[in-house]
């Protein structure tokens, strides 16, 4: 059952895997081929992390489409395909799943590959500095895990329950809007990103450092 | 007698319009079922109930002896279920398509699957979203099919098919009931179609079961009678009137169910005179038998 669906969900997410493992590759090198010739280290570091802000991006850019896809092809067909299978439900959901966060590993080795790549050219790594090409891949791979996860139930849920997270969403944005503009510095959007992205926030992963190369 | 699909009291609503009020199902194991009834009766619901695309408000439904939708894994092992608007995955192509469907069936039969794809001239390498709706309805039969089911639930399988799709279809189903001895439970608003195939009728309407019968029953039994000197009331009479009407000088045209020739005495015991006794083909009883009950409504 499982390559039934992992064959079919991979026909129709191989050209966005392949697309992200382009983007995912090509990360890294051009991080570090863009400051060949930046002279200070402490330059260096902030172009690094200029650049992170891409690996995030990327890694939460992988999770949507890979989530999207491993959902579109039932979502087309109302589900009655899927819903008319012999497996129970949650058996089902679970290998939609594992399916998708399989097609994250294609994009996941290419950034591992490329920052590895990247960062062995003698000269690279100014002295005083180190790469963290593995810590860096770690990450990618977890955020993106935490993006397809998000995306993937949201994707699962009901036209009414994407609505209502959506709503949610434009709700505090407005809210912050009104309240704002009635001179009341609530900072309602700002707190409610900090409570998704800053540790323990589900998203905190998403925040922080994203150098290749730092301290 | 044994029942592949029976329901009890089954109750469902969708949106402010439409319920299923307590609908009684009994499908004959070995039977071919037709399931009659106009747009939006209620057969599409009614088969989506059975297999557990829905679940029910109440009711009981036990399908192939299980609880529904309680035992929904075990039972849709069993059941060939062709849905009213093509399901299959677009992007696959035909051979993909069988084989994703194989992964989920353990009694698929690999073999027959391709004599089927033969017989229905499918290409292997078509992709389903570039199928004709003919070539889709034929795909949609031969998964339900080469699953080897006990129980098909057909819905609407030919609707939009012309007739030589149509009849490949058909054929190929009625090869595999005469093999197999599968039951059929096959919804449709083409009349014709089922009267040809099932040796059983069931008539939705508006969320009621109006009528379930054998076939031959429904052919047969029922009648336009045009009677004068009809008598008011007719106590006793070996017949059901399903509905009677005035005509042109004090006749009356009654629709009735259960005749036969014998009866004719009866009324005219009563003074009453049959002057005409048409015989109701299964589209005009089918209308018939519609009006009449919305008349009682």
């Amino acid at each position: 059952m499982f390559k039934s669906i992992l064959k079919a969900q991979w026909k129709w997410t191989r050209l966005a895997v392949l697309v992200c493992v382009l983007g995912a590759f090509a990360m890294p090198l051009m991080s570090v081929n863009s400051n060949l010739d930046t002279a200070s280290p402490g330059m260096l570091i902030s172009q690094m992390q200029t650049w992170g802000v891409g690996y995030a991006l990327l890694a939460g850019a992988v999770g949507l489409l890979v989530a999207w896809l491993a959902w579109a092809a039932d979502h087309r067909g109302h589900h009655v395909y899927a819903l008319a299978l012999p497996v129970a439900r949650w058996r089902y959901v679970l290998m939609r799943f594992g399916a998708g966060a399989l097609f994250l590993v294609p994009v996941v080795i290419a950034l591992g590959v490329s920052a590895l790549l990247a960062t062995r050219t003698p000269g690279v790594v100014p002295a005083g500095l180190q790469a963290y090409p593995v810590a860096l891949t770690l990450r990618f791979a977890f955020a993106a895990l935490v993006a397809f996860a998000i995306f993937f139930a949201i994707s699962a849920a009901s036209v009414r329950a994407a609505g209502v997270v959506l709503g949610a969403i434009c709700a505090v944005l407005v809210a912050d809007f009104l309240t704002s503009a009635a001179g009341l510095h609530w900072q309602i959007g700002m707190h409610a990103v900090d409570i998704l992205m800053v540790y323990p926030g589900i998203l905190s992963v998403f925040s922080g450092r994203w150098t290749l190369i730092d301290v | 007698m044994t029942f592949a699909v029976e329901t009890d009291g089954l109750r469902y609503h969708a949106g402010k319009t439409f319920a299923l009020s307590g609908v009684n199902l009994h499908v004959p194991t070995g039977s071919i079922y037709g399931f009659l009834g106009p747009n939006g009766a209620g057969k599409t619901t009614t088969i989506r109930l059975l297999i557990g695309l829905l679940r029910p408000e109440g009711g009981r439904i036990t399908v192939l002896g299980e609880a529904m939708p309680a035992s929904y894994v075990r039972v849709l092992a069993r059941v060939g279920y062709v849905p009213d608007r093509p399901h299959v995955y677009p992007s696959l192509t035909v051979a993909e398509s069988m084989a994703f469907h194989a992964g989920f069936h353990r009694r698929w039969n690999a073999r027959w699957a391709a004599e089927l794809q033969a017989q229905f001239r499918l290409g292997g390498d078509q992709r389903v979203g570039a199928l004709s709706k003919g070539e889709t309805g034929k795909l949609m039969m031969l998964l339900a099919l080469a699953q080897e089911p006990e129980l098909l639930m057909l819905d609407e399988p030919t609707d939009g098919l012309d007739p030589v799709v149509r009849r490949d279809v058909l054929e190929a189903l009625l090869a595999y009931v005469s093999d197999r001895q599968a039951t059929v439970l096959i919804s449709s608003h083409l009349v014709h179609e089922l009267e040809r195939i099932c040796d059983w009728v069931g008539v939705m309407d508006r969320g009621d079961l109006v009528a379930e019968l054998p076939m031959r029953e429904f052919k047969n039994g029922i009648k336009r009678l045009h009677v004068t000197g009809a008598p008011a009331l007719l106590d006793g009479a070996p017949f059901s009137v399903l509905g009677r009407s005035p005509m042109h000088g004090g006749a009356e045209q009654w629709l009735v169910r259960g005749w036969e020739p014998s009866m004719r005495d009866h009324l005219e015991s009563m003074g009453a005179t049959v002057t005409d006794v048409i015989d109701l083909d299964l589209e005009d009883g089918f209308v018939e038998l519609l009006r009449s009950f919305r008349e009682q409504r």
